[in-house]
Order: C-alpha cells, then sequence, then structure tokens
C-alpha cells in the first residue's frame, strides 16, 4: 500500500482529568454539565490572587514525584493502551516494529523549597536525587514511557505550549499516514498548578479571579468573562493505520482525517485580531483532509475564556465557514475542567469523542450572558444530541502558535 | 531499528549562526534583525540568538513575502529552559521566613521581584514565536526540546514536509542558551559534559527542494538522513554523550554547543566553502543515535 493514502484511526484513549480519570466517568461529569473547579489544594495559594483551579482526579498514590505532570503522562498511556487492546490483539503481537510516541509537555519549573536549598549550597544538598532535585526534566517522561513499553522509535516532544498536544497528535497522524510509524501513542501531559506555574500566569493577569465561585468561574463566550481557569492533567490517544487496525480486531473510536498549523506572527500574548493564524490552521486542516467547509458539523474550541481568545476565535470560525457557520455547534470543554495547557488539545479531544460515543455533544456552560461578539451555536449549559460526525478540534498557543485536527467520529 | 532517509532531492541554500564567547551576551545585537525595535524587552538570550541565526539564514535568498508567509515551515529545537540567576536569587531572597520558605512571602513579596517580562524570556516556543514574527512566517512548525537528537527530529519532519510539498521552504534550527546556572547545574549531573566547556549558540538552515532553487546557490545537499532510539531506563541515568564531524573536526567549535552543534557546523563549513562530503553523528545521552551526510556542491 505504499502509494495509497493511508487512513488513521484512533483506536485506545486514556485520560486523567479533573472530572475523572476513568473515560466513563469523565463523560458522565461532561454531559452532566459539571464544573471540576474549586480552591487549590495542592498548595497553599491563599494568598495570590488567583486561588482556584482544576486539579485532577487520580489516586494520591499514583503521583509520586514532585513534577505530576511525568505521573500523568505515564498513567494516561497506560490507560490508552489498556483501552487500545480491549478488543483484538495486543499491539506488541500485532505490530513487528515498535510504536512511538509524541506528547506535549508542559515547561519544566523548579520548585521553590529546592531552589532556596540550592543557593545556600552552591549546588546539590548532600542526599538529594540529580534527577528530581530543581527541575525533574520534561523529556524525562517520555523516555520513561518508552522504555516501559518497549517502544523503540525516537520519541517526540512539543513545547508549543497550548497548542502542544494537538501539535503531538497531528505529528503522530502524519507519520502513521506517512507510514513511518505503525502505531503511535499521541497526546500531551501538563501541571502548572504549583507555586511558580500559578503566580507566573497572575504576573501576566490571564487567569480568572473569580475565587468566590469557582463554579462560574471559567465561562467561555460569556460577556463577564475574565480570564481562564488553570487545570491540570494528560490525555493520551493510541493510532494506526485503519486497516491494521480492523485486522488487529481493535474497536475505532474515531478517525483523523487533516491536522493543520500556522504561527499568527503577530503578538506575543495576544492573537491577530482578525483570527488570520487560525483561519490559516483550520483551512490547512480541512485541505489536508480534503474536506469542504460544509462537511464540518461541529468545533471544539479553543474556548479559553479570556477577554481576547473568545471574539477572535468566534471571528476566525464565521470567516472560514461564511453562512455555514451558522449551521454547525460550537462547544468549549474548558467551561468544566479549566485550561489544561501543554495537555489540552489531547484532553478537550477525548472529551468530544467520549461524549460523542452516547450520541450527545457536551455543553459549554456558564455562557450566562453571551458576549455580542460570540454569536455561535456554543450548545448552552444542557447536552445536544449528535447529528453529525466530522469536526474539528482547535488549540490557539501562546505565541500564537495555532493547530487544528480535523475528524470523524467512528458511526 | 534503522529509519534511514534518503532524500536526494533536498539541499540547504541559506544558513546562519550565532555562537557566543562565555560573559559575552552584552555583545548580542538583535535590534538590526527585529520589525520592531520595542519588542527587544520581552527576548531573552536565546529568543535574540534565534532571530539573529535565522535572519542570516535567509539574507542570502530572497524569498517573497508570500512565500514567507504561506510556504515556509519553522522547525526549531530550543535547549534547556534559562532562568538567569540574578532573578531567581531576587525572588528566593524575598520568599523566606524564619529561614524557611514561605508561601505566603513568595505570594505576597517574592513573586513581585520578578519582571513580568520574565515569562516571556523563558518559555521554550518564544524563540520560534520571535523568528516567526521578525522573518514574516505563518507557516507550519514543529517546536522541541532539548537537545542534539530533537534537532535530527526537527531535520526530518522539515525534509516529510518538503516532500511532500506541504511547504517550498523550511527553516530548521536550534538555540541552546547554556551559559546560565540551570542549564550549569544539568550539565553537571551528566558525566561526558560535565569537564566540557559551554557556548550559547544558535544556528539555522534554510532547507528547500532542488527543483525549487532558481536564483539559489545550493552549498549543500542532504544525502543521508537517519535517526535511531535506544530506549532506556532515564531514572538509571543517561549514557554518554558522543559527536562527531568529519571531514575536520577541528571545524566544529571544541565547546559543547548542545542543539545547535549540528546547523553551526553546517553554516560554518557553507561559509567557509569547502568541497567534498560532510558527515555528522551523534549519540546523546537521552538515546538518540543520528547521523547525516552532505554534499558540498
Amino acid at each position: 500500500m505504499e502509494n495509497a493514502v493511508r487512513r488513521v484511526a484512533i483506536t485506545g484513549m486514556g485520560v486523567v482529568s479533573p472530572l475523572g480519570s476513568e473515560l466513563g466517568e469523565f463523560a458522565d461529569g461532561l454531559l452532566a454539565g459539571e464544573s471540576a473547579a474549586a480552591p487549590i489544594t495542592v498548595f497553599d495559594a491563599s494568598h495570590l490572587p488567583t486561588r482556584i483551579g482544576a486539579e485532577a482526579r487520580l489516586a494520591a498514590g499514583a503521583i509520586a514525584l514532585k513534577d505530576r505532570k511525568i505521573a500523568f503522562a505515564e498513567n494516561a498511556v497506560r490507560r490508552a493502551i489498556d483501552d487500545a487492546q480491549r478488543r483484538g490483539a495486543a499491539l506488541a503481537d500485532h505490530y513487528d516494529a515498535g510504536g512511538g510516541v509524541s506528547l506535549g509537555i508542559g515547561l519544566e519549573l523548579f520548585s521553590m523549597p529546592d531552589m532556596l536549598a540550592f543557593l545556600a549550597h552552591g549546588g546539590l544538598p548532600d542526599g538529594m536525587q540529580p534527577l528530581t532535585f530543581l527541575q525533574t526534566p520534561s523529556d524525562l517522561c517520555l523516555h520513561a514511557i518508552s522504555h516501559e513499553h518497549g517502544l523503540t522509535r525516537p520519541p517526540i516532544m512539543h513545547v508549543s505550549a497550548c497548542a502542544a498536544a494537538t501539535d503531538a497528535i497531528g505529528m503522530a497522524f502524519r507519520m502513521v499516514r506517512e507510514g513511518r510509524r505503525s502505531w503511535m501513542l499521541a497526546g500531551g501531559s501538563d501541571s502548572m498548578l504549583n507555586p511558580l506555574g500559578v503566580a507566573g500566569f497572575c504576573k501576566l493577569e490571564a487567569m480568572t479571579t473569580r475565587n468566590s465561585d469557582p463554579k462560574r468561574a471559567s465561562r467561555p463566550f460569556d460577556r463577564d468573562r475574565d480570564g481562564f481557569l488553570l487545570g491540570e492533567g494528560a490525555g493520551v490517544v493510541v493510532l494506526e493505520d485503519l486497516e491494521q487496525a480492523q485486522r488487529r480486531g481493535a474497536a475505532i473510536h474515531a478517525e483523523i482525517l487533516g491536522y493543520g498549523c500556522s504561527f499568527d506572527a503577530h503578538g506575543i500574548s495576544e492573537p491577530h485580531p482578525e483570527g488570520d493564524g487560525a483561519v490559516l490552521a483550520m483551512s490547512r486542516a480541512l485541505r489536508d483532509a480534503r474536506l469542504a467547509t460544509h462537511d464540518i458539523g461541529h468545533i471544539n474550541a479553543h474556548g479559553t475564556s479570556t477577554p481576547k481568545n473568545d471574539p477572535v476565535e468566534t471571528r476566525a470560525i464565521r470567516r472560514l465557514l461564511g453562512e455555514h457557520a451558522d449551521r454547525i455547534t460550537v462547544h468549549s470543554t474548558k467551561s468544566m475542567i479549566g485550561h489544561l495547557i501543554s495537555a489540552s488539545g489531547a484532553v478537550e479531544l477525548i472529551a468530544h469523542i467520549v461524549c460523542a460515543a452516547r450520541g450527545w455533544i457536551h455543553p459549554t456552560i456558564n455562557i450566562e450572558n453571551r458576549d455580542p461578539q460570540c454569536d455561535l451555536d456554543y450548545v448552552c449549559d444542557e447536552p445536544r444530541r449528535i447529528e453529525r460526525g466530522v469536526f474539528l478540534k482547535n488549540s490557539f498557543g501562546f505565541g500564537g502558535q495555532n493547530a487544528t485536527l480535523a475528524a470523524r467520529l467512528a458511526c | 531499528m534503522l529509519d534511514k532517509i534518503r532524500p536526494d532531492k533536498i539541499s540547504v541554500t541559506g544558513s546562519g549562526s550565532c555562537v557566543l564567547a562565555p560573559g559575552d551576551a552584552g555583545a548580542l545585537n538583535v535590534l538590526p534583525f527585529l520589525k520592531t525595535r520595542k519588542m527587544r524587552k520581552f527576548m531573552g538570550k536565546q529568543d535574540q540568538l534565534a532571530v539573529i541565526a535565522a535572519c542570516l539564514s535567509l539574507q542570502g535568498r530572497t524569498l517573497s513575502a508570500q512565500a514567507l508567509r504561506e510556504r515556509t515551515g519553522i522547525y526549531i529545537t530550543v535547549g534547556y529552559i534559562p532562568f538567569e540567576r540574578d532573578d531567581i536569587e531576587a525572588m528566593a531572597r524575598h520568599s523566606v521566613e524564619d529561614g524557611r520558605f514561605s508561601m505566603k512571602q513568595f505570594s505576597t513579596d517574592g513573586i513581585e521581584q520578578v519582571n513580568p517580562l520574565l515569562t516571556f524570556r523563558c518559555l521554550p516556543n518564544m524563540p520560534a514565536f520571535h523568528v516567526s514574527l521578525n522573518c514574516g512566517i505563518q507557516g507550519p512548525y514543529f517546536v522541541t526540546y532539548p537537545g542534539a537528537g530533537q534537532f535530527y527530529l526537527a531535520l526530518e519532519r522539515a525534509v516529510a514536509a518538503l516532500s511532500a510539498h506541504e511547504i517550498d521552504y523550511a527553516l530548521v534550527g536550534a538555540v541552546a542558551d547554556q551559559d546560565n546556572f540551570l542549564v550549569e547545574f544539568d550539565r553537571a549531573n551528566k558525566s561526558s559534559l560535565r569537564n566540557r566547556s559551554v557556548r550559547d549558540a544558535a544556528g539555522f538552515v534554510l532547507l528547500e527542494r532542488n527543483s525549487g532553487v532558481a536564483g539559489a546557490a545550493p552549498a549543500l545537499a542532504l544525502q543521508e538522513l537517519d535517526v535511531n532510539y535506544r530506549p532506556h531506563d532515564p531514572w538509571a541515568g543517561g549514557s554518554a554523550h558522543q559527536e562527531n564531524f568529519a571531514p575536520d573536526d577541528a571545524a566544529a567549535d571544541s565547546a559543547f554547543l548542545g542543539a545547535a552543534s549540528l546547523p553551526v557546523f553546517l553554516d560554518q563549513a557553507r561559509r567557509r566553502n569547502q568541497g567534498g562530503e560532510l558527515t555528522h553523528r551523534v549519540a546523546t545521552g537521552d538515546g538518540i543515535e543520528a547521523s547525516s551526510r552532505w554534499r558540498m556542491q
């Protein structure tokens, strides 16, 4: 099948999210319109301007490291592989060549107590482990995952901020489609719910300060939104050549059809006002998928609840789809689980797929007073029956990196 | 497991690099390369290095604004996150109560010592942003981390994108801000790098398909590209970093240039205009074993 275009299926999904780490539990919470926002408990945020977040629900024993995102990534990968092997032959039994992994990973940030000890001692204090003291390297989890699962292809790390997980899935999709990889793990993991992460975003005035009412703090497309709610977690999918997956006897969750990415080349922290980069990313994904704009039934938006992103994304969708924009649905998973930064694209992709598997599009919650500049059908408050299976997943990153996946649900 | 590519139709038509001697960061002058001077305040050392090298790589090849905007991709590897000691010490000093870290002091006083622009100066995706802004590029991208092995992954993806005609030009580069205390700490834990001198460095090559090089003077044709991986337990420590340049090891700076070693080597070879074949091999501490072969034209 050298010259034919391979089709790429999602055959496994694993998630560690603020609404749970079992796919069924995750879907239940999303369809119920449950907000995962609450006061931060993983450290004392009581003196910071933002004191709320969406912490991942994972058994305490599963998080052994100071750097939570490593545990999240490893856990999500195991879940994704288990899910992919729920039906059919095991991946290792079916494929001669080893698989690979492509993940968006969050920043490595140092621990403040470690930093104080480092500065006081002039180096590594006695008894401290070099790999976990100060800054556990972010790429370490990729190698740990490769080691655990016998992945023999070079692991690929993406650091394109909020677009990283979508980029990771997009690149993995391309590599399977090109025939350069037999199967891939792809997704993202992040946790910035730590002193430096939260304080850093507070300095940028990017986050909501609705501390007294956390469940209503993340309100994409609402007139009274005041910034994003920080979440944490990981999402990983298993990608395979569709024919190979069918031969293996695997269940097919969805099919990735295309991927597009772009730079805004505009502002360091604000999007292009007309959504130029976003339009480019979405149109490239459509072209890559050989889709027309009227094929799109739904968009899982970036939808951050920041003053700037939401109207710009709305504008970009209208520019791309024209009149068809009034015939699609758009929703924001961030309204319930917050912004998972480098993990967001993967977790939100999975969010749509698990709900769609039950026949529903999950709602966008907290749109109480619609922003006049945000005038699409955002599936407010209640889930909606799904009608069309082709959708886009948008992720727009800090620094103007934009990524879009085009996908089709399994019928 | 071999992953060899034989991209016999890809060439380097431009290159640029910037390597700093220790303590020489003050000599960096990025202003001539900026579209807007006011953006300088948002830039850390790694951003400046990347913009200088990227812009130099485009200088010998006049691409239209449309070609840059729509048909050029950026494939960049960024080294470990740089934090300058002065910034961190000030924050740490004001985050202490009774000799111990205090979250209250950190929240109310420590974080106030930090320049709000610090975030922009150390994020790993910021070099790509500054390159895209100042070169006018809105094309596809791949931004990865943290070393010489990952540069090969960026190179591989650029070649794939060119071969698929997704793009017509690929700006492939790497930047490593290594003269900072956290990178020093990381290096100190790796025995093969502990005694190597380091330089801050950035290098970019402009790649395009041979069929599209009208108006260009292709200097280096990519002959072979091979990227392999040895799965290993990262908690057990990494293996030694080994790197070889040929034909002339002395042509490469003997200092450790991190992710930027290959693009700097290619740029330096191009500028010397030496003929023949160039090869580079690297085995990184994180398990990547890669090599490439280039022919001077």
